[in-house]
């Protein structure tokens, strides 16, 4: 237990008194008094509800989006992807997956901007993208720019599940007279479902906390809860919602607890493939 | 009745995919940089801007000193906790992953938020209190690594080897079980690393200047220069993780969060 000491003072003190302070101090008024007021403008139809929905639907959005084509990715990377071309591969996603930061959303400025690149190619060709209410700005730009990091963390996180469809399996049900088909919709997908739940909510629970790319990118014009957040803390704060921030980010940590539970959960359903 | 062959049909329509998804906005970002003054021809005009501009050698510097802390202190605490935890302590070992799984259910707003709330004054006067938090931020991956490396040697024979011959704990950690897991040691002082020198959440909201929130600032007075620095940093850190995964001898270590 001793040699646990520093790791246990380390983590209890960065970690978990952070979280319990910002609760307590969710938990407190104005003048100190016990009131879950901050929580009210949460839970009532307002523009702090209404950034939890957006924030909901951008990362319901983009994680479907990152979990279908990044599936399919891993897929096609498994089994034909081999040796060094595999291993860039590989770390090229590694990349690609942790690049939801400030970077990403200038590049993607660049890109899809009103004078970017692609912007201005595509016009070239007819189809100008800005003609509806697009813009990188928008809901829609930053799907698009969540997408670019949500699909190779999905790659990442899918590939062991995909690695470990042994191929006895297939051979065993093609000897037992199963089509291809019959083999994905009766073998493969029952086996992969569990796997696929869970990294479902990891992206999920990634998208609906980022805060660096939509800051750098929308600068509030996309209403999420943690930019909101984050006005709040950089100072003009209306003086009898002092502690609505902290009442936010505990709004927060729930929905992530939830996603993570999730993730738990279905992780184990997948553990019982692996052991057995 | 022969199999009609899914191979190439797959590869064209995934190869075309990622070309459309990653590469058209890298490569639209990459010639984006290099336009010259009122986006007249080519040039290196926003790189040039960069170097020369106000703050971009102190943000840096400031970076990579908190990372390279960062990565030293992470090294420090967690190899003796992770050796503890596969020789002795397995009993701890479900509460220690646990802990080390909660940067990743946290959001990192919050944490930030409860940063601010929680530490004393001296500690948020100082640039230093962002090592403990980057630390914190990268104990989910640095679990992960150390813990893959230190199950693949035979821990217990070597400790009682090194013991028996008369070595302190401090030199049985140093001399045998670090070159052992040098591996796992390495991708943990990487991930730290990286993770640390582009962390801008919790720099951004505790009111701190590191290279990615001068980015950010820069960023309104030239959008240019920012889109040359992202260009930058994003290719860079391609061609130096593909670098080493093609010259490592093993294939770097991988963390992964497994589904």
């Amino acid at each position: 237990m001793l040699p646990l000491l520093p790791f246990f003072i380390f983590t209890g003190f960065f970690l978990v008194w952070p979280v319990i302070a910002v609760t307590l101090r969710s938990l407190h008024g104005n003048k100190n008094e016990w009131t879950f007021a901050n929580y009210r403008p949460m839970l009532h139809k307002g523009p702090y509800l209404h950034a939890f929905v957006v924030s909901l639907k951008l990362s319901i959005v983009t994680t479907v989006i990152g979990s279908i084509l990044g599936a399919f990715f891993a897929y096609v990377i498994v089994k034909y992807a081999h040796g060094k071309f595999g291993a860039v591969i590989d770390s090229i996603s590694a990349v690609f997956a942790n690049s939801g930061g400030v970077p990403l959303a200038f590049m993607f400025v660049a890109a899809f901007g009103t004078e970017g690149l692609v912007t201005t190619v595509l016009k070239r060709l007819g189809w100008d993208i800005y003609a509806g209410h697009f813009t990188i700005f928008s809901f829609t730009g930053v799907v698009l720019v969540y997408s670019f990091f949500q699909i190779p963390l999905m790659v990442l996180i899918f590939k062991p599940a995909i690695a470990g469809l042994r191929s006895e399996w297939e051979e065993a049900s093609t000897n037992l007279g199963a089509s291809h088909l019959t083999y994905w919709r009766r073998v493969a997908i029952p086996i992969l479902t569990p796997s696929f739940i869970g990294a479902f909510f990891l992206l999920f629970a990634g998208g609906f906390s980022a805060y660096a790319t939509a800051r750098a990118l929308t600068v509030g014009t996309v209403p999420l809860v943690p930019i909101i957040i984050g006005t709040l803390v950089d100072g003009n704060v209306i003086s009898d919602q002092a502690n609505l921030g902290d009442a936010l980010a505990v709004g927060m940590i729930v929905v992530a607890t939830i996603a993570m539970a999730g993730y738990i959960w279905a992780q184990r359903q997948a553990a019982k493939w692996r052991s057995s | 009745m022969k199999r009609l062959s899914l191979k190439w049909p797959l590869i064209v329509i995934s190869s075309a995919l990622a070309f459309i998804i990653f590469v058209v906005p890298l490569y639209g970002a990459s010639v984006y940089s290099f336009k010259g003054m009122g986006g007249k021809g080519h040039s290196w005009v926003n790189y040039q801007w960069l170097i020369h501009a106000d703050g971009f050698y102190p943000s840096l510097f400031t970076s990579l000193k908190l990372a390279v802390l960062a990565g030293i202190l992470n090294l420090l605490l967690m190899v003796p906790t992770m050796v503890y935890l596969n020789l002795k302590g397995q009993r701890f070992k479900p509460f220690v992953d646990f802990l080390c799984i909660l940067p990743l259910i946290i959001p990192v707003v919050s944490l930030a938020i409860g940063a601010q709330v929680a530490m004393p004054e001296f500690l948020q006067n100082t640039e230093y209190e962002l090592v403990f938090f980057f630390v914190i931020i990268a104990l989910p991956y640095t679990y992960r690594a150390l813990d893959t490396s230190l199950q693949t040697v035979a821990l217990k024979t070597l400790v009682e080897a090194s013991r028996s011959l008369g070595a302190s704990w401090t030199r049985t950690i140093i001399r045998v079980i670090v070159p052992a897991i040098r591996s796992g040691i390495t991708g943990a002082l990487f991930l730290t690393f990286a993770l640390s020198i582009g962390e801008y959440t919790i720099t951004s909201l505790l009111h701190w200047e590191t290279f990615p929130t001068w980015t950010v600032v820069a960023a309104q007075q030239n959008i240019l220069g920012a889109i040359a620095i992202s260009v930058f940093s994003f290719v860079g850190a391609i061609v130096l993780l593909t670098a080493i995964a093609l010259f490592s001898k093993k294939r770097v270590q991988r963390v992964e969060v497994e589904a």
